[in-house]
């Protein structure tokens, strides 16, 4: 089961950021394979062989019998496919940069700037 | 008539040349980005949102031109990230402008003047400048979620019309905007001397940091209709007469997903320049392998209901155009009385 939405308000979406789908019991490969492949940050894929591969997941091929992941490396090397059946987990782990807080602050900042200009107006009626 | 008749002359003959060949589909306009870093983060994008290690990838040169040989689209629009960070910005458009293909840069001309003055770019009739500009000074900088940069990119656009080159304007409108100010915004573009302008509703990118504004197909009607309703006769589009009419609502039109296929960093985007359902090797399998019946208005896609975005409809409008009598009519006559 993936975590609940962040409960900020000013951010609708919920982030699987730091994740690890392997506390929440067997691991649905195919299933978190889809949702790495909606993350848009860097994800740690622990291989059947035991690898912990670092890197961004952007594409994914789930049909047929060679259903396979491509990546790239966290130094953005790459492309790298790997198959399915040697995937045991992918975790979360890098930073989720689509969290969507830039036009919240965007906003929050200029209403700080509206707020520090109205400011010394005010006094000076005063 | 915003298009060059050059241009126009060349996007005919490129349908008509596939109509013959009985293609039932065919790109016309390459989406290309070679890069997916950007200098702004604007409310409504959900293009820019990855790990550094890939905001800092660049495509060679080679493998672009490898993709544009291969797609064979005589228009070439190069989008990201923003265009001109990249570092190979100059050799690229000198290639394809030897190519003959119509290259539109996409940017927000930031550092259009900059670059222009760093003599990057020659003047082409095959090379447009397409600036970003989402409103007037107030709308675009709350749009671009940074205060200046509808003064930057005026002054690009000034000079770049100072030294010949073309420019047209790329406006997306969201559900927050004032039709008046949209139509004053047109005004001041055309007393600024652009060439034509391109508009569109945004899309609903699932990634954008702003998911409040986006507008549902009814609103998008009804928004263009207040803005073209009664259309000034010296605005001029660089679009399809046929697509402003779909915008309002008078045209009836379905998607064409690859007629805008884009190719990125990763590959073939499938199935289209918005969605991300995954990627193709080859422009061959990304046309082969998708299964197209699966996306657009008709198909029930969830993702494609609200979609009324340019990159899907104005091939459509294109292929209408040059495909039925009514197109042509309506087209020719929309051209003449400068009506929508």
């Amino acid at each position: 089961m993936s975590p609940e939405p962040e409960s900020q308000s000013e951010d609708p979406s919920p982030s699987l950021e730091g994740w690890d789908p392997a506390d929440d019991g067997p691991v649905d490969v195919p299933d978190v394979v889809e949702k790495a492949f909606a993350y848009r940050g860097n994800v740690s894929i622990d291989t059947t062989g035991g690898r912990a591969l670092v890197g961004y997941l952007f594409n994914r091929n789930a049909s047929g019998s060679r259903a396979f992941v491509q990546y790239l490396d966290d130094k953005g090397d790459g492309p790298f496919t790997l198959p399915y059946a040697s995937i045991a987990n992918i975790r979360f782990t890098g930073n989720d940069p689509a969290k969507g807080n830039s036009y919240v602050d965007y906003q929050r900042r200029k209403a700080q700037n509206l707020s520090a200009l109205d400011a010394p107006a005010e006094a000076s009626h005063e | 008539m915003a298009v060059p008749a050059s241009q126009a002359w060349t996007v005919a003959t490129y349908v008509l040349k596939q109509r013959l060949f009985r293609r039932k589909r065919y790109p016309l306009v390459l989406m290309l980005e070679p890069l997916l870093r950007c200098n702004l983060a604007c409310a409504g994008c959900g293009k820019i949102q990855y790990p550094v290690q890939v905001l800092r990838k660049n495509m060679s040169v080679a493998q672009a031109l490898a993709a544009v040989d291969e797609c064979g689209a005589p228009m070439v629009s190069i989008p990201g990230g923003e265009p001109l960070l990249y570092p190979h910005i100059s050799e690229l458009v000198d290639e394809l402008v030897k190519r003959k293909k119509y290259v539109y840069v996409c940017t927000n001309a930031v550092l259009l003047k900059q670059k222009l003055e760093a003599g990057l770019f020659t003047p082409s009739k095959y090379l447009s400048f397409s600036v970003h500009m989402d409103g007037l000074r107030e709308e675009h900088d709350e749009s671009v979620c940074r205060d200046g940069v509808y003064d930057a990119a005026t002054d690009g656009i000034r000079e770049a019309l100072r030294r010949g080159f073309r420019v047209t304007t790329n406006t997306t409108l969201f559900d927050n905007v004032e039709p008046l100010r949209v139509r004053e915004f047109f005004d001041e573009m055309m007393d600024i001397g652009v060439e034509g302008m391109m508009v569109s509703p945004g899309y609903s990118y699932e990634k954008a940091p702003d998911q409040t504004h986006f507008l549902g197909r009814e609103k998008t009607r009804e928004l263009f209709g207040k803005i073209l309703g009664n259309k000034k006769k010296h605005w001029r589009f660089n679009q399809s007469p046929l697509f402003l009419q779909f915008l309002v609502g008078k045209q009836e039109l379905e998607c064409t997903p690859w007629g805008n296929p884009l190719y990125t960093l990763f590959g073939w985007q499938k199935p289209c320049y918005l969605l991300q359902d995954g990627y193709a090797a080859s422009f061959s399998e990304l046309m082969m392998g998708t299964d197209w019946d699966a996306y657009g208005h008709a198909s029930g896609n969830p993702a494609c209901q609200d979609c009324m975005v340019h990159s899907g409809y104005e091939p459509t409008a294109v292929a209408e155009t040059f495909g039925s009598w009514r197109g042509l009519k309506d087209t020719v006559v929309s051209t003449v009385t400068g009506k929508v």
